[in-house]
């Protein structure tokens, strides 16, 4: 009997596309460890998909078989050799297989998309860049003139680190080093690709809530990850503190118009945690937080290859 | 022999520090001191073309100009680095200035309370 396992599926979905991202993003506990947070929202993000387009793909194919695997060898089968379905395949049936395939490729297509887009964008900047900008020795960084306070790194096999002049002329030499220190932790750790799904994703579901949460709890993440790799360049309190200088002080240099304000807060979140750092978790939290989120991607996937649990 | 890298960002400083376009013919000779072949020449200036960097005019021979100034290209760069396209930080890692006028007040007063 497959409606089971489509039921469970969709209630997954269902909890995965609402309330379970809605708690995640709220919860404290994500600031004092950004690597288990992290690992968590990725799993939300594939379990999500996973458990949406395996309940309609399950649903869809239900009259052909008891499992998953068998219904869709069934239904494969059922176009070359006309062999009928063992139960009489209604119109919802077609419904949710069409859905489930529009579903999976938009996914798939518009993560594709991001990717080509991106990669086109990156080195379009890096040729730019190659002409524009010197090699600096010494601020292991090239500097591109523009008086506005930025700092940023083009990832890819070629990672490139620009900081603008204006940035260099704000900070003092411990405050650039931080700065420095806190674009490598994104290149070193791939932050990009931790993010690019959750990019294409909330392009492709606009109308779910749940996709601009977790874009947005991801981007913050990742910068909260990187502030933490920075602190083991600029060791100590003394260290927390020269790093949040340089946060403040590229804050208040640029913000020319309003429209730059869209950072919903995240500045403000950690200057508070590098200068009052929050207590570490109980040595138990990451191993619990990882376990959960391989629960999480398990659950559908069982569901999906074992066969029908009734 | 010099990388095609360092080829391209000469020939484009000899285009943005004077104001007229060059020929291939004089762009070779404005860079004697590297004693490049006039193929190269063409060869350089037809990569920059494909990026977008030099346009040509129909005079003969021709001559090519840099399509905007360097600082254009850099204000150009920097309005993307700081535009709020969704995908931005994912192009491209950023360490901004991002902060409303309440923000950075909120930033300050966070720095000075905290020895």
């Amino acid at each position: 009997m497959l409606p089971l396992t489509a039921l469970l599926l969709g209630l997954l979905a269902v909890a995965l596309a609402w309330p379970v991202p809605a708690v995640l993003a709220r919860a404290g506990w994500t600031r004092r460890d950004p690597v288990a947070a992290l690992v968590c929202w990725q799993a939300v993000g594939l379990a999500g998909g996973l458990s949406i387009i395996g309940a309609l793909l399950v649903h869809g194919l239900s009259p052909w078989g008891g499992s998953l695997p068998e219904a869709w060898w069934a239904w494969a089968r059922h176009w070359f050799t006309g062999a009928q379905p063992a139960g009489p395949v209604r119109g919802d049936h077609w419904v949710a297989q069409t859905l489930a395939a529009v579903l999976a490729l938009e996914l798939l297509g518009v993560l594709v998309l991001a990717l080509v887009r991106t990669a086109r964008t990156r080195a379009r900047h890096r040729a730019l860049l190659e002409l524009l900008v010197d090699d600096v020795s010494g601020v292991d960084a090239r500097v591109l003139e523009s008086p506005v306070p930025a700092a940023f790194c083009i990832p890819g096999a070629r990672p490139l680190l620009v900081l603008s002049s204006g940035m260099v002329a704000e900070l003092d030499p411990a405050e650039l080093a931080a700065v420095v220190a806190h674009e490598r932790a994104h290149l070193a750790e791939r932050h990009h690709l931790l993010l690019m799904p959750f990019v294409a994703w909330r392009e492709a579901l606009p109308v779910l809530p749940a996709a601009d949460r977790a874009h947005d709890a991801v981007r913050d993440l990742v910068e909260m990850r990187a502030d933490d790799v920075a602190l083991r360049a600029v060791p100590g309190p003394a260290g927390r503190r020269t790093l949040a200088k340089a946060i403040v002080a590229a804050a208040e240099g640029g913000a020319p118009q309003g429209a730059l304000a869209a950072g919903g807060g995240v500045l403000t979140a950690r200057v508070t945690r590098l200068l009052e750092p929050p207590a570490e978790l109980p040595r138990w939290a990451r191993p619990a937080a990882i376990g959960a989120a391989i629960t999480l991607v398990a659950a559908p996937t069982l569901l999906l290859v074992l066969p029908a649990v009734v | 022999m010099e990388s095609l890298g360092e080829l391209e960002r000469a020939v484009m400083d000899q285009l943005w520090s004077g104001s007229a376009a060059l020929s291939a013919t004089e762009l070779r000779d404005a860079l004697a001191d590297r004693g490049l072949a006039l193929t190269t020449v063409h060869t350089v200036l037809t990569r920059l073309e494909g990026k977008g960097f030099v346009r040509h005019d129909d005079a003969r021979p021709r001559r090519f100009a840099a399509v905007a100034s360097r600082e254009e290209h850099a204000a150009g760069l920097m309005h993307e680095v700081l535009g709020q396209a969704a995908d931005r930080q994912a192009v491209l890692a950023r360490f901004i200035g991002s902060a409303s006028p309440d923000e950075a007040a909120v930033l300050r007063a966070l720095l000075a309370d905290t020895p």
